[in-house]
């Protein structure tokens, strides 16, 4: 009854497109369903399903696989020029893959939703990548021969700048970790004499480190990845400058804040040489004053002994510098 | 249209100096002319050959792509012969490039770090260490009813697998062109980081003290 109806309809629509005058020869394909000369040959469907059922078209049989017609010296980055989901009748391997069920086998390729998922690198084979870099090379430059070792990159270009770049999928390309830059930098190389050198260490701080003499400026107060380079560089320019600088309340410097320990002037030079005075004054009974101190500094015994105390203090407390101590003081003392 | 590929050609600094030769001088280094032209690929790549002191003059004839026509992969480029601009700007030179690449699926690591290897050797980038460093794993426990039952749980884990690639002296156009290449074929699921050290020179108001030039009164420091 419905099929009836339907077919009424059709041809009024016919009728009244015709009445119109409008061509549409497309319209003889949408209702295909009555006519069987579009068919090509191979198909199954019988005539009279079609009557009235134009909804489900008869399909034709898929042929056979393009793997069938490969030739094994064919040219795969044609088959796969750029990235593309697995697709079985394109790739002539016989690949298995997903959990076998019991005493079976790994399910075959044919509609295996395991291999859809997984990336594939199939149009990155050998052959390919030796294209492409073929293609990329004019675009590259060559490194200059001349600084083949780290050490030559770092006498010529002592600043190194560090930054990194991500990659993720996600809703963002963006990711605000990139902005930041890390300024390294030697202080060996760079013009700075004693002054500087120690005015620099105090105002940089933990930011140096001695085992390796680098300085590290880590920038990333601003939104921009150049703009925390040019920070970094402006901080590095004012730290040497100011280092240089000599203010009128660096004379206030006390012992205290020294960086190394210095054995003039320091109680352990008061002590020896009172213990020295004061053991050629029992020995002899007489002479004193400056001049015996001053001959008593110039010692051999006196200066080893102020070399072991000095290692002592600033490279720290070890069997060879406790060692060094205790002969000094053997040798000093004439013990 | 997509934008003409340019280059940033030249060399840092000279390609030959013997070590007999002491400090070279370090201005004048970045000259080169604009040049403008078809490139081949047989045209050696001289740029690599710029001495020290003296302008490049070379100039490229425009010679047809000759290999395009074989080529089926796609590229980023179109099929006409692309012309290469060289500009005056200096290369950037990179001491160390580290990729660190993150994914779910060891087997595509792997396939990745095949790729990317075998990339760099094709195009002449030294590579200094690949290894793998040990994996992560997040693990948590949830609860596996909707209400209640709370001695029945369900624990899931996520694992983070890891891929170290050093690659050591590569100049600023070879860097581009390289991790484009390599970032525009990573697989889904993967994600990576670039560290990237470049190399400066010291820049010129660092050299000497600007009080040397002109001292400042002691005065105007204080306060």
């Amino acid at each position: 009854m419905a099929s009836h109806t339907s077919r009424g309809l059709l041809s009024l629509g016919r009728i009244s497109a015709s009445a119109l005058g409008l061509q549409r020869p497309l319209s003889r394909v949408t209702y295909a369903t009555n006519v069987s000369t579009n068919y090509s040959a191979g198909k199954t469907g019988l005539p009279d399903r079609g009557a009235g059922k134009f909804a489900r078209r008869p399909r034709r049989a898929p042929g056979e696989p393009r793997t069938e017609k490969m030739p094994v010296d064919q040219d795969w980055t044609a088959v796969y020029p750029a990235a593309a989901p697995f697709r079985p009748g394109s790739v002539p391997l016989p690949v298995r893959m997903g959990y076998p069920v019991k005493r079976g086998v790994p399910p075959e390729k044919k509609g295996n939703l395991e291999l859809i998922k997984i990336p594939n690198f199939l149009h990155l084979t050998p052959a390919a990548i030796k294209k492409h870099c073929e293609a990329l090379k004019p675009f590259c430059t060559e490194w200059p021969s001349a600084l083949d070792t780290d050490a030559r990159c770092d006498a010529h270009f002592p600043i190194k700048a560090e930054s990194t770049d991500y990659v993720s999928a996600g809703p963002s390309v963006r990711n605000p970790a990139a902005r930041t830059v890390h300024l390294k930098v030697k202080l060996s190389s760079l013009n700075l004499d004693d002054h500087a050198f120690k005015k620099m260490l105090k105002l940089v701080g933990e930011r140096y480190c001695r085992d390796t003499d680098t300085l590290t400026i880590t920038a990333d107060r601003c939104p921009l990845r150049q703009q925390n380079h040019d920070h970094a560089m402006y901080l590095l320019t004012v730290l040497y400058h100011e280092s240089w600088k000599t203010e009128p309340w660096e004379a206030e410097k006390s012992v205290a804040d020294m960086e190394e320990y210095s054995w003039e002037d320091s109680p352990s030079q008061r002590n020896l040489l009172d213990t020295l005075v004061r053991v050629e004054a029992a020995g002899e009974g007489g002479g004193g004053g400056e001049e015996v101190r001053e001959q008593l500094l110039g010692r051999r015994e006196v200066q080893e002994y102020k070399d072991s105390v000095t290692r002592l203090k600033n490279e720290g407390e070890s069997e060879s510098t406790v060692m060094l101590y205790k002969e000094a003081v053997k040798k000093v003392l004439n013990l | 249209m997509r934008p003409r590929p340019c280059v940033r050609g030249g060399a840092g600094t000279p390609s030959a100096v013997s070590p007999q030769e002491g400090r070279f001088s370090r201005r004048g280094l970045f000259s080169l002319t604009r040049i403008l032209g078809g490139i081949a690929h047989s045209v050696p790549r001289a740029l690599g050959a710029c001495s020290a002191n003296k302008t490049c003059n070379i100039i490229r004839s425009r010679l047809p792509l000759a290999s395009s026509t074989y080529f089926h992969t796609a590229t980023v480029f179109s099929s006409q012969p692309s012309s290469i601009t060289v500009t005056k700007e200096p290369d950037a030179l990179f001491q160390r490039v580290s990729l660190l690449v993150k994914g779910h699926d060891k087997s595509v690591l792997d396939s990745y770090e095949l790729f990317a290897t075998m990339a760099a050797k094709e195009l002449g980038i030294a590579i200094s260490k690949v290894c793998e460093l040990p994996k992560d794993t997040e693990r948590f426990t949830l609860l596996k009813s909707v209400h209640i039952f709370k001695n029945h749980r369900v624990q899931y884990e996520m694992r983070t697998h890891y891929r170290f690639i050093e690659l050591s002296h590569l100049t600023g156009s070879t860097a581009q062109v390289y991790l484009e290449y390599v970032q525009r074929n990573l697989p889904e699921g993967v994600a990576m980081e670039v560290t990237k050290t470049a190399m400066e020179k010291v820049p010129d108001h660092i050299l000497k003290p600007m009080w040397e030039e002109d001292p400042i009164d002691n005065k105007l420091s204080q306060g």
